[in-house]
């Protein structure tokens, strides 16, 4: 901590940071749209969220989701809980360490190591759960229902869950920042906006925000099959629908299965020197189906360096001297 | 330990008093997972959910219920851990 009164504040127009949260993105400081390879006629931008600071989109839904607490007064003499797989529990675990909060994170069992271990090392406590932990009668969302009862346990004086799943200021992250965004970098000239269904705050928000600058932007949801391995994207057909998830902004539903999604990652790390996570990869397979023209953004939520265990059965021996 | 009521030798004891489902059924299956082939896990629970939830998680993982005991509020279970988990 900085105590002269000439210390070297933060000041984004040269990129000096006093905190590392003050990196956080907003319409003044926007991630990257970078052009990606389509095979139709769109002119898709890739939203490069991994380069937020804590590695990913769930950065925006995090510091939301704190502030929301803080006003509320949630926080006050509470420990943190939260079902994630992986990405916004990084976030708020690298937010509660500025804050000296400790956090507990329920994640799928099916969650690579390497999100596990980042969380530990950022201090959080972490809680594997397989999809089926409750044998009986309960939808298949193990981590989210075991932070419910970790948050409702012992009084529910312990912890205080953000809930992603269902707390509004994660659309608002994305409606006041994400949005505003991708509308001021295509200067206005957006035609169809891509994000994979998973909490459900990104499309829902990013959706609502450009609907609401022209009702004629298309907004596509991508959605995996059953037993899919795309961390951070769910399947309705097995997972419940967040709460905050609003249909009426999604015009089309794209499924996209994980073989052509790895396929397309792969292809973007070789082709286009993009080191994304898998899906990304299903956000620009959907892209290639849809016979719409123009500029597209698409949302890629992190990058792959989170998924090497995943890549290394993806590549085999490809690569190794024969 | 032994339970003298049931004659059987209690390796460990696990108590989820005030813990809802499936918080039990996940640590069951943490304590369970420390144990070797045959000892025995006592577990106590007040959730009425778990009268349900534990014995499918000893079907699930091939773990044998020995016995389930209702107290008042509370439900007391014994597991003994099976050979394939």
């Amino acid at each position: 901590m900085t105590t002269t009164q000439d210390h070297l504040a933060t000041d984004r127009s040269v990129r000096r940071y006093e905190r590392i949260d003050d990196l956080l993105p907003d319409v003044d400081n926007p991630t990257p749209l970078v052009r990606a390879h389509t095979t139709n006629a769109l002119e898709l931008y890739l939203k490069l969220e991994w380069l937020n600071p804590f590695g990913s989109i769930k950065d925006r839904t995090a510091a939301y989701l704190l502030a929301g607490m803080d006003e509320t007064g949630k926080l006050d003499q509470h420990e943190l809980v939260e079902p994630s797989s992986g990405n916004t529990a990084i976030a708020l675990a690298a937010l509660a360490a500025l804050r000296d909060t400790k956090l507990t994170v329920t994640i799928p069992d099916g969650v690579p190591e390497e999100k596990k271990i980042l969380l530990r090392m950022l201090g959080a406590e972490v809680w594997a759960t397989p999809d089926d932990l409750c044998p009986v009668d309960h939808p298949k969302d193990g981590a989210i229902a075991l932070a419910r009862s970790l948050a409702a346990s012992e009084g529910g004086n312990k912890y205080a869950m953000p809930n992603q799943y269902e707390n509004p200021d994660n659309v608002k992250a994305h409606y006041e920042t994400t949005g505003p965004e991708i509308w001021r970098q295509t200067e206005g000239r957006v035609r169809v906006f891509l994000a994979g269904f998973g909490t459900c705050g990104t499309i829902t928000g990013v959706g609502r925000f450009l609907k609401e600058q022209d009702p004629e932007i298309r907004v596509v949801a991508i959605e995996p099959q059953r037993g899919h391995r795309l961390p951070g994207l769910k399947s309705f057909a097995e997972a419940s629908e967040p709460g905050i998830l609003d249909r009426s902004v999604v015009d089309e539903v794209i499924r996209v299965d994980d073989e052509p999604a790895y396929a397309e990652t792969k292809r973007i790390w070789r082709e286009e020197g993009l080191m994304v996570g898998p899906s990304t990869g299903a956000i620009v397979h959907a892209a290639n189906q849809l016979s719409d023209e123009g500029i597209a953004a698409g949302v890629s939520p992190d990058s792959g360096l989170k998924y090497t265990s995943y890549f290394a059965e993806l590549l085999g021996d490809e690569g190794l001297p024969g | 330990m032994t339970d003298t009521t049931r004659g059987v030798e209690v390796a460990a004891t696990l108590d989820c008093s005030g813990l809802l489902c499936p918080l039990p059924v996940y640590k069951a299956a943490l304590e369970l997972g420390k144990l070797e082939t045959g000892q025995v896990l006592e577990l106590i629970c007040t959730d009425p959910g778990s009268l349900e939830d534990i014995p499918a998680l000893a079907r699930q993982r091939g773990d044998k219920l020995i016995a389930v005991e209702e107290r008042g509020d509370a439900q007391a279970f014994w597991l003994e851990k099976g050979t394939t988990t």
